[in-house]
Order: C-alpha cells, then sequence, then structure tokens
C-alpha cells in the first residue's frame, strides 16, 4: 500500500472529509510543486486551485461534509506553488477507515493530453476539411465493398451520406429505388481489384439534367495492410469535362488539319496533273501551228485546240466547283424527302434509263427524309445512279437498289447496282479520286465521285463502297448528325 | 537489223497521241509506232507476243493517268511480266504531271528508264532513238 502510494503515476492526496491534505506523494510533489511537508495542513483547494476555478471541487468537499458520499472525477484547472496553471484530471472518493471519513484524490496532470487531443482535433478537422471541400468524389471501402467514407462532393444530400456509410451500392441503389447496374459493375471492378490487386482507372460520361455531357476520370486503388492484404479501397472520380471537351476540339482539329492536308496533297496533284495535260497540249499545238507551213495541215492543227480548250475550262470549273464545296461551311441544310430528290434526279437521268430498260427500286421507309443541303443530295443521287447506268453489265439489264437506313443519329443511304464492278484490291485508295475511270466509257471523266466524296465530306459525312468485278457495286453514304 | 524502231504509246488522250506521233515522226527516224489506249491493252498486247522478240517495241512512252489500267498499275503488271519477255526494254513514263510524288516513285521503279515531263520535245526523241543500238 505505502509502495502503490509512492510510486504511482498518480498524486495521491488523503484529505480529511474536509478538505485538509494529510498525506502527500511524491508524484503530488512533482506535479504541484509543493513539497509534502509543505502541503499537509493545507485545504487542498487553498494550495492547488486558482479562486476562480475551485467552485465544482468546493461543491463536492460541502456535499461530502454533509454526509453525502462522493465519487467524482473531474477535469479541472489547478495551479502549480509557482501560480502556473494546468489541468488535471481529480478524481475525488470516499474512504472510511477505522470509523473516520477520509477523501482520496487521485490526480494526474492533462495537459499534455488535451494539447495532443487538441492537436488531433485540429489535425481532424484540417483532413476533413480537405476531404469535404476537394472538387473530387471521393468514397472509401472497406475490404468488403461496404462504404466507410464518402466524401459531400460524391453524395451532396447529409442523410444520404450517413445513410451509405456501412452499405454497399446494392443496398443503396435499393435505398433510391435505382436499378443496380451501376451497383453490379461497380463490384465486377472491386472484385477484379482484388484479384488482381491493381488499381484501375476509366472514364465515365452521365448527362447532367441540363443534358450536358459529364465526363470523370474514375480511379479505384487497393489500400494493403501489413500483411499485404487489402484493407481498404478508395475511390476518387475527378470531372475531367473540360479537358474532355478540349481533347474533342483538339482531335477534331486534327482531323480537319489532317484532311486539310489531304485535300492540299490532292490539289497539287489536279494542279500539277490535271490542269497542265491540256496547257501542255495547248503549247504543244500551237508550236506545230506556228512552225507548220502547210495550210492543210495548220487548219487541222488548229480544229483541234478547241477540244482541249473546252477540256481545260471544263476541268477548271471542276475544281473550283470542288473547291467552293470546300469553302462553303454557309451552306444551310435541309430537311429533303429522299423520294422526291431521288424522282428529281432520275429526271434528268429518263434517257439513260429508258434506253437500257433498267430498273430503280428504292426502300426509304426507316429514314424517310434527310437534313442536307438539297443541291448536293441532288448532285448524289444523279452521279451514283448515272455511274450505275453508265458502268451497267453488258448482258444483264441495270437493277439498282436504293435504300436508306438508321444508324444512332446516323443515316446511312446506299445505292447498289448489278454493273461492272470495280475491282477495289487494286484500287481502293483512288475510287474517289480526280480523273481516275475505271472502265472504258466515252463520258468518263473521273469527276463524278470525286464531287460526291467532296460534297460528303464537306458535310462531316462519309463515303466508301464494296463492290466484285463484273458482279456490282454498292455505295454506301453515311450522313451523320440527323434528327432521331 | 529491222530497219524501223518499234515503238509503243501507251496513252488514252487523243490529242496527246496525235502531238507525240507529230513529235515523233519530226525525228526523222523511221518508227513503227502503236498505240494503246490504256495499260490493260498493252499488256494484254504483251501477253499475245511473249516469244515473238522480234514484235518487242524497242522504246515504251507510258502515260501515267489513264482509264481502266494506269500507268502505275500497268508498271506493276509489267515488272511481273518482264522475265517472261526476256528483253529489257527501255521504258519512259511520260506525263504532264510535275508532282514530286510522281517523279520519285517512277524513278524508284526498276524497269523506268527515266521520267519525262511533257511536252515531248523532238530532240529528246532523237537522242533516246539514237541510244537505242
Amino acid at each position: 500500500m505505502d509502495t502503490l502510494f509512492h510510486n504511482t503515476n498518480d498524486a495521491v492526496i488523503v484529505m480529511d472529509e474536509l478538505g485538509v491534505i494529510m498525506h502527500w506523494n511524491p508524484k503530488a510533489e512533482i506535479i504541484f510543486g509543493w513539497s509534502a511537508t509543505e502541503a499537509i495542513g493545507c485545504y487542498f483547494h487553498n494550495i492547488c486551485l486558482p479562486d476562480h476555478n475551485c467552485e465544482p471541487y468546493l461543491k463536492m468537499i460541502k456535499q461530502s461534509s454533509q454526509g453525502q458520499l462522493v465519487s467524482e472525477t473531474m477535469e479541472i484547472v489547478a495551479q502549480r506553488k509557482n501560480l502556473a496553471e494546468f489541468e488535471i484530471n481529480l478524481g475525488i472518493s470516499h474512504a472510511a477507515i477505522n470509523g473516520k471519513t477520509f477523501l482520496i484524490g487521485f490526480a494526474i496532470d492533462i495537459t499534455e493530453r488535451n494539447q495532443v487531443r487538441d492537436k488531433l482535433d485540429k489535425q481532424k478537422e484540417f483532413y476533413e476539411n480537405i476531404l469535404n471541400c476537394i472538387p473530387t468524389d471521393i468514397a472509401v471501402f472497406d475490404a468488403n465493398h461496404k462504404y466507410i467514407f464518402v466524401n459531400p462532393k460524391a453524395i451532396e444530400n447529409e442523410e444520404l451520406r450517413k445513410y451509405i456509410i456501412g452499405k454497399d451500392d446494392f443496398e443503396y441503389a435499393e435505398y433510391r429505388n435505382r436499378d443496380d447496374s451501376v451497383a453490379k459493375l461497380r463490384r465486377e471492378q472491386f472484385l477484379e481489384i482484388k484479384k488482381s490487386a491493381k488499381e484501375i482507372r476509366w472514364e465515365d460520361s452521365i448527362k447532367d439534367p441540363n443534358g450536358h455531357t459529364i465526363t470523370h476520370l474514375r480511379r479505384l486503388f487497393p489500400v494493403f495492410n501489413e500483411k499485404r492484404e487489402i484493407s481498404m479501397v478508395i475511390g476518387f472520380g475527378i470531372d475531367i469535362t473540360e479537358r474532355k471537351l478540349l481533347e474533342e476540339k483538339q482531335t477534331a482539329i486534327l482531323n480537319q488539319l489532317s484532311s486539310q492536308n489531304t485535300q492540299l496533297v490532292d490539289f497539287c496533284n489536279i494542279v500539277s496533273h490535271n490542269l497542265r495535260a491540256p496547257l501542255v497540249n495547248m503549247a504543244m499545238l500551237a508550236n506545230f501551228i506556228e512552225q507548220s507551213t502547210d495550210e492543210d495541215e495548220k487548219k487541222l492543227l488548229i480544229s483541234k485546240l478547241n477540244p482541249v480548250i473546252n477540256n481545260l475550262h471544263n476541268t477548271f470549273n471542276e475544281l473550283v466547283e470542288s473547291i467552293q464545296i470546300r469553302q462553303d461551311h454557309e451552306i444551310s441544310s435541309e430537311d429533303i424527302l429522299l423520294e422526291d430528290c431521288l424522282q428529281r434526279a432520275l429526271g434528268g437521268l429518263e434517257l439513260e434509263i429508258s434506253a437500257c430498260g433498267g430498273v430503280i427500286e428504292k426502300n426509304f421507309y426507316d429514314a424517310v427524309s434527310i437534313n442536307f443541303p438539297s443541291k448536293y443530295l441532288h448532285s448524289i443521287f444523279q452521279n451514283l445512279v448515272g455511274n450505275a447506268l453508265k458502268y451497267k453489265s453488258p448482258v444483264r439489264t441495270p437493277l439498282i437498289r436504293l435504300e436508306s437506313k438508321r444508324e444512332g443519329d446516323s443515316i446511312i443511304l446506299s445505292v447498289s447496282d448489278n454493273g461492272l464492278g470495280i475491282d477495289l484490291v487494286k484500287h481502293k485508295d483512288s475510287i474517289f479520286k480526280i480523273g481516275k475511270v475505271f472502265h472504258r466509257h466515252p463520258n468518263a471523266k473521273g469527276i463524278g465521285l470525286f464531287m460526291t466524296k467532296t460534297q460528303v465530306d464537306a458535310m462531316g459525312g462519309r463515303i466508301w463502297a464494296e463492290s466484285t468485278p463484273d458482279q456490282g457495286s454498292t455505295f454506301f453514304i453515311e450522313f451523320k448528325k440527323q434528327k432521331i | 537489223m529491222k530497219p524501223f524502231k518499234r515503238i509503243f504509246l501507251i496513252e488514252d488522250d487523243s490529242i496527246s497521241v496525235f502531238l507525240v506521233k507529230k513529235t515523233i515522226e519530226a525525228s526523222n527516224f523511221l518508227t513503227d509506232i502503236k498505240v494503246f489506249n490504256d495499260g490493260l491493252e498493252a499488256i494484254e498486247y504483251f501477253e499475245e507476243i511473249v516469244g515473238h522478240a522480234d514484235l518487242f517495241p524497242d522504246i515504251i512512252f507510258l502515260d501515267l493517268s489513264m482509264p481502266v489500267m494506269d500507268g502505275w498499275a500497268f508498271l506493276e503488271e509489267y515488272m511481273q511480266m518482264q522475265p517472261r519477255l526476256g528483253k529489257d526494254i527501255a521504258l519512259y513514263v511520260t506525263t504532264s504531271s510535275i508532282s514530286p510524288h510522281d517523279i520519285e516513285r517512277a524513278k524508284s521503279i526498276r524497269v523506268v528508264s527515266d521520267f519525262l515531263i511533257k511536252p515531248l520535245v523532238t530532240y529528246k526523241v532523237v537522242e533516246l532513238l539514237s541510244k537505242l543500238n
């Protein structure tokens, strides 16, 4: 008992029922600064508590002196001999020895403890502030995929945020009356992480209430305990909508640049070849005319000038037209009934159709109309149907099928024939190039498909072909961003 | 040795054919000029005359831009056929194209002797025909 009294870590003070100190252990000497000799015989509150703060203690002593059994612990500000104030945890209890009542006090200096606690509180506040204010969704899961923590950015509603702790995504989805598709997906991802012990990241896009697409970059990564087991999984998502938009813009610009570059190279080729060819002919003819002394020969040479000039003129006009198509970003699109537009185009091909007895079949039920510049669509029908007639098989009556189909917000128009076809293995890269002709035909100039592609490209669409030589060809045009 | 030079002119544009013929005539060489309107016609004819070296041309003038089978496609077919011909024939790509890309590409092809940019002039024809033994 005595050893305990002397060696304990607490200050032990034995008082009579009025609070006069009778015993004062060495720890009490250290904590309060008073030696046992000085302390014994004094009222505890007189030497150890500041006047302004001894109320609760005195109240207790009073109760005790009135015969009540007290046993109380309080945190209270105490005072050292040097008047410095500090916090103690003071426990007082009754003890009756040999019929006499004593009060035994245990005091622990808790200044440090409180400082630590304050510090911890501040730290906690600091981290909570970060977690709560950071513009990032954060969720922390335990090893069983139950929520341990969710920050307000992830779930704004405080009630829901509290609800979700200890629950999983399935429970949450049910609580919010949502289907469990997202929960299923997240569970798969979670299991994947548990299996691979590696983080996963992905992008997901959702529509906000205003219909704007919001994209998040999400990461889920495991945190391991010292046994290398997954102790929790942290998930966070950052809103990268702006970056995404920027990226999309950049990609669009890049595509535009590269397509413009291709156009420039094409254009250079066109100028250096298609325009230069008639010019060379003209120069040579002029040269021969100059040198010729024979009148008949001169006449012959002069007669050859006109077709060359016409050729130059046509090529030049076609080039200018193709440039205009590329430059004309202002051309307005309208909703055009495919049936109407086709009939107008067929009107211009009446002679050719009746000459060969060609059959035209169409199916525009899936997409009745297309939003496109009317002039271009007319020219597209004219070119594609015109080609199908021009390059018909010598042994088959032309059968031309036109069809429109919806695919997402695009409409695919296809024009197929049973004509000569094109060997796409050989000509894949050149079918839409200017001046490319694949079959002997007096009116083949290699302009039609080039113009069609130029018009489709200019409107952001896509054109491609499938073909088997001597069986037929199908041309497809994708008209993008159509009304659904 | 035959008294004339046999020339194959592979060219679709009738005016060009007329002009090249006229230029060759002006060279005063005795020539026999055979015209093919596209690469395929020429290839088909070569198929016919394989084994008849006396019908081979001494020189080929090949245009690049032609319907059906253009000059490039002709060159591919011709290269495959060449071992069967058993003879190196002078082949000149003659075109109005001044695209550096075309020139590079043509010169990189083994069977192409040279790349000539139109207009073809008589003294050039004289030079080329004189070079033939």
